[in-house]
């Protein structure tokens, strides 16, 4: 009798680890530190990472990062190369069209970058001169809405910090935890950040899944719920923003 | 009997159309005027996502051959530099120009244009065309100057030695006989390489360079119409390509006039 208790309750919590244990496979852009980067030893880690991590403890799925460039990503998205893309999207009304978004995970505001002799303090001042900043992200489009501002886009905002380190770009404008990782690490000595730029609406970072894809994203939804639940992204924003 | 040598020849450009391709059914006639089709179907019929992209991508149409043309200028001014050098006697000369031919054909181009671009941008500031141009001139100058020394070397030595004989120095000889006589074997290669260099300047999209390919990019991302944006730029860039080995063709005919077949 015992023999037989034990060996049912063996089964079933195989069969409930194994309910437990779906896969969901993410694409990361790993550039953008200190949301998502590699580290020395080719991990990829980061905010977003670890918030993925906790928000699969809470909703019993288990997260897998696939490293994949920007220019593209959305493409292998819609091609169901992977479940869904955990690299700072914004969420925007143009994205929306073409794939689904899950609950704001992150409030974030663009900022501008310029060399520490510059005296700039807003975009508008930067008529005429070339201003940099990753393809397809929400700080390119803005540099792109602004009159008479020569846009430059670039495969990796790293990219973009160098060329505006090494005097080819009058600024950079990314999203602003970005900004202040380059600026107030690295390049501390070179660049600094001039300003935040308002544009009145407030921007926020979503998981973004296929369109459609509901299991995924409700999975998703429920792990970013419990996570803001239990403050547990407060936690995370000290440890890789720092405030 | 002497063995006849069979010499491959796997250009890089599109296949020029030889003499006897005449008539409405050759290759090329076909792939120009079914890519013609092609696009004229997809501006016709689907103008949304297609009309609104060609209307992006004229700059990036003038900036390619911006790069393309001063990258040919600059690798004929290096390539007949390197093949002079390597047929010279002088061996400080031949040294050095085999050195760059050496080392320019063992390192991908891209790598050159990140190396120029990226590395020499924390010595000496270079603005990302004139980056561009270096790196793709410094290649091609490598390949081209084993083109000028084969077309150098395949004149009649008879012929230098009546020149010199008539009282023109080497350098003379080289301006005023040999080279003239080595153009005709020359071009044919030259104008190979100038095709596939236009399709190589797409590389430099990956410094920032707002080229067709780079402003394809930037419409894909914004508008996520990726099938879509890169079947135009193939498009484009097929057209670019048959246009310009129609022209060569005709140039070579016109050279190869009093050569006896």
């Amino acid at each position: 009798m015992k023999k037989i208790v034990m060996m049912l309750l063996v089964i079933a919590s195989m069969v409930n680890s194994a309910w437990a244990q779906k896969e969901v496979v993410f694409a990361v852009d790993a550039t953008w530190p200190p949301m998502e980067f590699v580290d020395a030893e080719k991990n990829i880690i980061g905010y977003s990472i670890d918030y993925m991590k906790a928000a699969g403890e809470a909703a019993g799925f288990k997260p897998v990062f696939k490293n994949v460039a920007w220019d593209g990503i959305f493409a292998g998205l819609a091609t169901g190369k992977y479940d869904a893309v955990c690299s700072s999207v914004s969420i925007t009304d143009e994205r929306k069209k073409a794939m689904d978004f899950s609950a704001p995970y992150f409030k974030v505001r663009q900022a501008l970058i310029v060399s520490k002799k510059s005296q700039v303090k807003s975009l508008a001042e930067l008529k005429g001169q070339k201003v940099g900043g990753q393809i397809g992200t929400t700080g390119y489009f803005a540099i792109k809405a602004a009159d008479g501002v020569e846009a430059k886009s670039y495969d990796e905002v790293g990219l973009a910090i160098e060329d505006l380190n090494v005097g080819r770009l009058a600024a950079v404008v990314c999203d602003d935890p970005v900004a202040a990782n380059y600026a107030l690490n690295q390049y501390k000595d070179t660049l600094k950040i001039a300003a935040i730029i308002e544009t009145g609406a407030v921007e926020s970072y979503g998981i973004a899944v296929n369109k459609g894809n509901q299991e995924t994203l409700d999975l998703v939804n429920k792990g970013i719920a419990a996570v803001i639940a239990s403050g547990k992204d407060k936690e995370l924003q000290q440890k890789w923003i720092g405030q | 009997m002497s063995e006849k040598q069979v010499i491959i020849d796997v250009g890089d450009g599109a296949a020029i159309p030889r003499p006897e391709d005449k008539g409405l059914l050759s290759a090329w006639w076909l792939s120009f005027l079914g890519t013609l089709a092609v696009l004229a179907y997809l501006l016709i019929f689907h103008p949304d996502p297609y009309l609104r992209l060609l209307k992006f991508l004229p700059d990036g149409i003038i900036v390619t051959f911006q790069v393309t043309i001063a990258s040919i200028c600059l690798a004929l001014l290096l390539g007949l530099l390197a093949g002079l050098g390597r047929i010279s006697r002088n061996r400080i000369v031949n040294l050095v120009a085999s050195t760059y031919v050496e080392i320019i054909r063992g390192i991908p181009l891209l790598v050159q244009l990140f190396y120029i671009y990226f590395a020499l941008g924390r010595i000496v500031r270079v603005p990302d065309m004139v980056a561009a141009i270096i790196a793709l001139g410094f290649c091609y100058g490598a390949y081209m100057g084993e083109v000028f020394r084969a077309g150098i070397m395949s004149i009649d030595h008879g012929q230098t030695e009546a020149s010199l004989s008539l009282g023109f120095n080497r350098s003379q000889t080289m301006r005023y006989v040999i080279l003239p006589q080595a153009w005709r074997t020359i071009l044919p290669p030259v104008g190979n390489e100038f095709i596939a260099l236009l399709k190589d300047t797409s590389l430099v999209s990956i410094i920032a360079v707002s080229d067709i390919l780079r402003r394809g990019r930037e419409f894909a991302s914004e508008s996520f119409l990726y099938f879509e944006t890169y079947t135009l730029i193939a498009i484009i860039y097929l057209l670019i390509t048959l246009v310009l080995s129609k022209i060569l063709s005709n140039v070579e005919q016109r050279l190869s006039h009093y050569e006896r077949r």
